[in-house]
């Protein structure tokens, strides 16, 4: 079967699935609103209403449209459904898409990358759920018996240590590439420290991505001459 | 919060009305799994493989999901049991939906989980978090399919950039999302900066000694811990 075929069997109900809950998602979102209105009669007016929409929007607004454009590449169509509904990308999603390939051993750019991610993301995804439910329920015990140093390093150092282990481990991939993926960010960050994120995070990914173009020209020309 | 306004965050019909989109979220996952399988099987791939992809991903999540766990449970004494369970079972990490709730009580004129705080106030963080959640899955739900359009033009069908590609745009996310903790210096930096080296070291060790290939799936979550404990000890 080639990459035609595939696409014709396996897009389709990835689009499928993915518009359709994530669109119920945005609907679902807002009931617990609509649970305080009708069962405790508050509801926020409308000119508050607006008001925190435009202040909170101004924060993040920016971000809705640079992070799927910005993570697109790495999570693929399926990933990029599932985790723009169940969030945690950086430290659960990507990981999992890659780790699930690197385990598995599978070309990335490959149709059986697509499936092996899906289902590596999939799986993080309910030990994600599994993780909060019980949160919900034993959390409060749990955290009273942990001695609070372990807490607080866990709850301060595990995203930064993740970071650091995914970017070590495509580093070794392509050493070169990840002298621009680290530095970009950082000198931005050291001239601008109160630049905002999405004028940080679009220079580091696409930057990265036209260096690794013209490194790819360079080379393609070199073995064809 | 006032003791009132805590009963209703965290009343029964608030517990149901966040299980919604929990349940949401593990259909669609279920739905994905399912389709990925019938998929594989069509194009030959083996069940073994898929199995491993998904159990990979699980393993994987253990770790950082301790994280989150920590984190909910102190998000849970600000917004309610409810809403934290539901926020941080969806899009939105727990900064930016402390982020909201805080806003939402400044709209509404209060200090948040300060003695104002009312239930008015209550309904407006709840508003807050609730309109700018949506922003992430209600643009890739319009737009997403139109991004893979635009991938395939500019990948073309080269395989080979496409890998490269896929590699480029990771090592600049993850450049971005570590760049922060490294301006930031301290056990910060140093949590990265062993998380790197440890991975890095394992991916070595685990493709010259074939006995060790069984640790590759547990890789990151050992890179995790080693940086987790390195960066503690060195703030003692």
């Amino acid at each position: 079967m080639d990459k035609r075929e595939f696409d014709a069997i396996w897009k389709g109900p990835v689009n499928r699935i993915g518009v359709s809950t994530l669109l119920l998602a945005v609907v679902l979102s807002f009931i617990p609103i609509l649970y305080l209105y009708f069962v405790h009669g508050v509801i926020p007016d409308l000119n508050t209403a607006l008001k925190a929409w435009g202040m909170i929007a101004s924060m993040f607004g920016a971000m809705y449209i640079v992070e799927p454009i910005s993570y697109f590449s790495t999570l693929g169509l399926s990933g990029t459904y599932m985790s723009f509904l169940s969030g945690n990308i950086g430290n659960c999603r990507l990981p999992a898409a890659a780790m699930a390939l690197e385990v598995t051993e599978t070309e990335p750019g490959t149709k059986e990358a697509e499936i092996v991610s899906t289902l590596g993301i999939a799986g993080s995804i309910i030990i994600n759920i599994i993780g909060t439910t019980l949160c919900a329920f034993v959390g409060v015990a749990v955290i009273n018996v942990l001695p609070e140093l372990v807490v607080e390093g866990l709850k301060n150092y595990t995203a930064p240590a993740i970071f650091g282990a995914m970017f070590g481990q495509f580093a070794i991939k392509y050493p070169k590439l990840a002298v621009f993926g680290i530095g970009i960010p950082v000198l931005i960050r050291l001239i601008f420290p109160a630049a905002p994120a999405y004028y940080i995070i679009i220079p580091s990914v696409f930057g990265t991505i036209i260096i690794a173009r013209l490194f790819y020209n360079k080379e393609k020309k070199a073995t064809s001459e | 919060m006032s003791q009132g306004v805590s009963r209703i965050a965290n009343s029964t019909g608030a517990w149901i009305t966040a299980s919604f989109i929990v349940m949401l979220v593990i259909v669609q996952a279920i739905l994905y799994v399912k389709h990925a399988y019938k998929t594989a099987e069509k194009i030959n791939m083996k069940k073994e493989v898929c199995n491993k992809a998904l159990r990979v991903g699980m393993i994987t999540s253990i770790g950082p999901v301790i994280a989150i766990f920590i984190i909910m449970v102190g998000l849970m004494a600000v917004i309610g049991g409810p809403m934290a369970w539901m926020r941080l079972s969806i899009i939105g990490a727990a900064p930016t939906e402390l982020t909201a709730a805080q806003v939402g009580a400044e709209a509404a004129g209060v200090e948040f989980g300060g003695p104002d705080y009312d239930l008015y106030a209550l309904s407006v963080s709840w508003w807050t978090m609730a309109i700018n959640g949506v922003g992430w899955p209600l643009l890739v739900g319009l737009f997403a399919s139109r991004l893979e359009i635009l991938r395939e033009k500019i990948s073309g069908n080269d395989i080979t950039w496409l890998g490269i590609l896929t590699g480029a745009a990771t090592l600049g996310v993850f450049g971005y999302l570590t760049s922060g903790d490294i301006v930031k210096g301290g056990g910060n930096l140093i949590s990265v900066v062993v998380g790197a080296i440890v991975m890095v070291a394992l991916g070595f060790a685990i493709d010259k000694y074939e006995r060790l290939k069984v640790l590759k799936e547990y890789s990151l979550g050992i890179a995790m811990l080693f940086g987790v404990i390195i960066a503690m000890i060195y703030n003692l």
